[in-house]
Parts: C-alpha cells; structure tokens; sequence
C-alpha cells in the first residue's frame, strides 16, 4: 500500500516535472543547431560553448562565487537585522514610523550605481563596501514588509491580548510576529535577489574577487561564453535562494495557506 | 464567590475628525451576580462599546463600572474578565488546544480547569490538533469560548458570540451555553440582535435604544432553569419576546409605522 503510493507520488512527480524538462532541452538542441547553421550573432554562444567553459573555468566560478555569495549573505543578513530594528521601532514607537520610513525611501532613493563610487572613495574597495551596498539594496523591501506584516494585525485580535493583560513583548513575539510572517518571507524573497545584485555592482568597481569581477574580466577578454556562464551562475544563485526560502517558509507558515490551497495532503 | 457588575450613569463619547457622538447616554444598570443577562439592541446603539467599557478596553467619557468592588482595569489585571468577540479572533498558527493555552502562557497563572478539560467542555474532544482553518465557524467560537474561560472568570462578555452562525447551529450553540454557563458560575451578559436568543438565554433582557445608546427598557424573564428547546414553542415565552419586541419598536409603534 505505501510502497504503492510511494510510485505513485514518485511518478506525478515526473509527470510535472518532465515538460518542462523535455522542453528546456528542445530548447536547447535549436539552440546549438541554430548555433551551427550560422543564424546567432558572434555574442550569443552555443549552450556547447557554455558547458565547455564551465568545464575549464569551473574552479574559478567557486573561488569567485564564494566571495559573492559571502559578501551578499552578510550584507543580506545585516539588512534583516537593521530592518528588523527599524520595524520593531516603528511599530513600538509609532511617532518614529514616519522618520523611519522617510530614511528607508532616502536609502532606495540613491541609485546603488553612483552611490557605490563614492562609498569606495570612503571605504575602499574591499569586502567592506561590498556588504554595505548588498544590505543598502535589501533593506527598503525588508523594512516595508516587516512593518506592514507587523501592522496587518487585526484589531480584534489586540483587543484580545489587551484583555488577556498580554505585556507589549509577549503581543510582540507571540501576536505580531507570527501575524507578519508571511510577509516577511515575501520581503525576504523580494530582497534576496536584491542583495546579490547589490554585491555585483559593488564588484564592478574593481576589485580582485567576485562574480562581479569574473563577468567584467570575461567580457573584457571577449570570452563570450564565460560571460554567459557567470550571469547564469547568477540566476542559479538567485533561484536557490529563492528555492531556500519558499521551502523554510513552507514549513514555517503552514497555517497561512488554510485547507488544501497547497495541494498534496488531502484529508 | 459571584461578582456583580454594576455600570452607574455610564456616557461614552467619540470624536470623530471634529464632532462628537454621544454612543452611550448616560446608562445605569446591574448585572447580578451569576445571573445571565442579554443586551439587545439596534445596530449602532453602543452595545459592542458597553462590553468594551466593562473589558477595560475602552474608558467611559462619565460615570463609572464596578465588577464586583474593583474598577475594570483591575478586574482585567486579575483576569477576572472573559471575552468573546463576534469574530472568533484564534491565533491561525495554534492549533486549537494551543489557542486554549493562550490565556495561561500569558498570564502565567492556570486555572482549575486544565485546556485539555475545556476543550472537553465546549465539546470538542478529538480536535485538540486541528488549525482554526481546519474547523467550521461554530467549532471556532467553541474554542473561542473555551480560551475565555481558561483563567476562571468571574464574568463572562459574549458579543454577538454566534451572530455568524446558522438558526439551527446558533440553537444548538445556546443550549450547550447555558450548560457551560452553569457549570462555570460565571456571571454572563451576552449582546445580541435575535429577540428569541435574548429571551431563551437570560433572567433579564436590556433593550437599548440608539441615537444617542440609551437603556430603553430592562424585561426579567421569569421562565425556569433548565431552559430547552421545547420552550421556544411555548406562550410564555413568545408573550415574552412580544415584551422585548415591543420595547424595541416603541417609537415606531407609537408613531403606527
Ligand atoms: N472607536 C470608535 N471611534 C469612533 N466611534 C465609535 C468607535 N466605536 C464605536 N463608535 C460609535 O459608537 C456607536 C456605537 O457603536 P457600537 O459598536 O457600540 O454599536 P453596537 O451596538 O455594538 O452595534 P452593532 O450591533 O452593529 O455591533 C456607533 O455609532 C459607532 O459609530
Ligand atoms: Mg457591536
């Protein structure tokens, strides 16, 4: 019986996840046909091309997408935290939500590409700068979801631990909180991305690791498929964050998609 | 140990941008102790604001409440209060046995009822683990009223506890109140737009008026404990909700519309 339903689960998985796949390859094959015949500008490499240069170039994607990675991480978690101080002020405090929100919109405000020449001429162009602008690029969304997951309470709700005597901490932590979860897990998918972005623009100013550096090294020699190979490093990197986050929100989350609106289980 | 609440020449004002509304106009009454009493009312007349006032969720503009000797913030400190409100307001991230806990994480006190033998009250055995999502709007309020009653209060305010529920559910629902009711020694005062459920369920009916909330008129109603459901269907009691219908419509009534 398990094990029957165990191949069943096994191949619905197959049957959803085989289009797409079939698909991507078909892509891929008219791509290097057209590729052949001749019918792609010389910028475009053949997905062949690509595969080699991961081949070649595979330990110096890791060597530079650590860096990346590391920076776009510590800006990102960096951002969380200052978000989450700002909101918890705001929410608070609510005289402050106007301050806070007005020196939020001043930091989204400043495009991250003619701000980060000058935070280098402060800071210079090390790992420094790099986490600043990831979290300087995360933290206006972060900042938005939390307060509005914060504030989305309903007045019901507060009215009850209002009776219940609940101190402000414990409607915080045990009302607020988990209420703005699942907007903060859309915050966290949106800044994510945000982040990484953030860490390559800092990287094209210079410096000596990174992917930033990898894509500008590349498409100075005019190593086209290189090019190719980083932004998609890029894209991965950006979808297994993504894919990261909707699976701890899954498990965190559970109760806000109510009866079978997640499909699987059914009772 | 019963409480009474008495509300002495209560007003409550709101400013709304810049004027003023007079929702409740200068309104005395008592709820003795471990009776049930039912406020009744036309939509807008203040009753929500009245129960709020006795939560100490709101203050009034004059006048004053006393639940037994102590004034509402007391009382609510002491969680001397319970409250249901018209929407069951569960945390959707509990489970049901989690939101009957509630109360008692919060406070750090328990009461001599356990969560486990609340849910047991309000007949709810076997869902202990279900999400709020997972239950129909009758079971919530079920659980809504367990976790009022989590902390042994000494007054219990329902408003409008099963104003989304069907006629035959909401029937049910009072019949297993009155039980709990009893079984509980609280003293109750349910706010209420069903002129049958007001007069089914309590020794005294208050009908309120609006515009500004005055009381217009408080009805006893002497029918006996245990009350079923068999009552419904008698003259007594339909003698009695003519009474409550009447105070209700006495200006229209009076003005023959
Ligand atoms: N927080 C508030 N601010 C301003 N006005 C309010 C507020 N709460 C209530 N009111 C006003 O007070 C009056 C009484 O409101 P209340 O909610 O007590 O009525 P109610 O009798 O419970 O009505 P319903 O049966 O529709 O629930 C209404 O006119 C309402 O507009
Ligand atoms: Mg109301």
């Amino acid at each position: 019986m398990a094990a029957d339903a165990m191949v069943g689960h096994i191949g619905s998985l197959v049957v959803r996840r085989l289009p797409p796949l079939l698909l991507l390859v078909a892509i891929g094959l008219v791509w290097e046909a057209a590729k052949l015949g001749g019918l792609l500008p010389i910028t475009v490499p053949a997905p062949g091309a690509v595969w080699t240069a991961l081949i070649d170039h595979g330990g110096d994607l890791v060597y530079h997408s650590i860096a990346t990675l590391g920076a776009a991480l510590t800006g990102y978690v960096a951002a969380i935290a200052v978000a989450a101080a700002l909101a918890g002020l705001a929410v608070t405090w609510p005289i402050s939500e106007r301050p806070v929100f007005t020196l939020a919109i001043l930091i989204d405000s400043l495009p991250l590409i003619a701000v980060a020449p000058i935070l280098m001429l402060w800071l210079g162009n090390g790992t420094t700068l790099h986490v600043i602008v990831a979290a300087g690029a995360a933290l206006f969304p972060l900042l938005v979801g939390m307060i509005q997951g914060f504030k989305s309470t309903d007045s019901t709700t507060r009215e009850l631990f209002h009776v219940l005597s609940a101190s402000r901490w414990q409607t915080l932590t045990r009302l607020m909180l988990p209420n703005a979860l699942p907007a903060i897990f859309s915050a966290l998918k949106v800044a994510a991305p945000l982040a990484l972005l953030g860490t390559l623009i800092a990287e094209w100013m210079g410096t000596d690791r990174g992917l930033g550096t990898l894509i500008i090294y590349a498409l100075f020699s005019f190593n086209v498929p290189l090019v190719w190979l980083s932004i998609l490093t890029v894209c991965a990197l950006t979808a297994v964050s993504y894919a990261l986050l909707a699976f701890a929100e899954h498990r965190l989350v559970d109760w806000a998609h109510p009866r079978g609106t997640t499909g699987g289980r059914s009772t | 140990m019963m409480t009474d609440i008495q509300i002495k020449a209560v007003s409550k004002r709101f400013a709304i941008d810049r004027s003023e509304i007079l929702a409740l106009d200068d309104v005395s009454l008592t709820f003795p102790a471990g009776s049930f009493s039912a406020l009744i009312g036309p939509s807008g007349c203040g009753k929500s604001t009245l129960l709020r006032m006795i939560a100490d969720v709101i203050a009034p503009s004059t006048g004053s409440i006393l639940i037994g000797d102590h004034p509402p913030g007391k009382a609510r400190r002491s969680h001397e209060i319970g409250f249901v409100f018209q929407s069951a307001s569960l945390l959707p991230w509990r489970s049901v046995i989690d939101n009957v806990r509630l109360p008692g994480e919060l406070s750090n006190k328990q009461g001599s009822r356990s969560p486990e033998a609340l849910v047991d009250l309000v007949g709810l055995n076997g869902f202990e683990e279900a999400k709020p999502a997972q239950l129909s709007g009758g079971m919530q309020q079920r659980v809504a009223i367990a976790r009022a009653l989590a902390l042994d209060p000494k007054v219990l305010l329902m408003d409008e506890p099963f104003g989304a529920l069907d006629e035959i559910t909401r029937q049910r629902m009072n019949v297993e109140l009155l039980r709990i009711w009893k079984e509980t020694n609280t003293t109750a005062v349910l706010v209420t737009h069903t002129i049958s459920e007001a007069v089914f369920m309590a020794d005294t009916v208050h009908v309120l008026s609006a515009h500004p909330g005055r009381l217009a008129a408080s009805i006893a109603i002497d029918l006996p404990r245990p009350r079923h459901l068999a009552l419904l269907q008698s003259h007594a009691f339909n003698a009695l909700e003519n009474q409550v219908r009447a105070a209700l419509f006495a200006k229209e009534i009076a003005s023959g519309r």
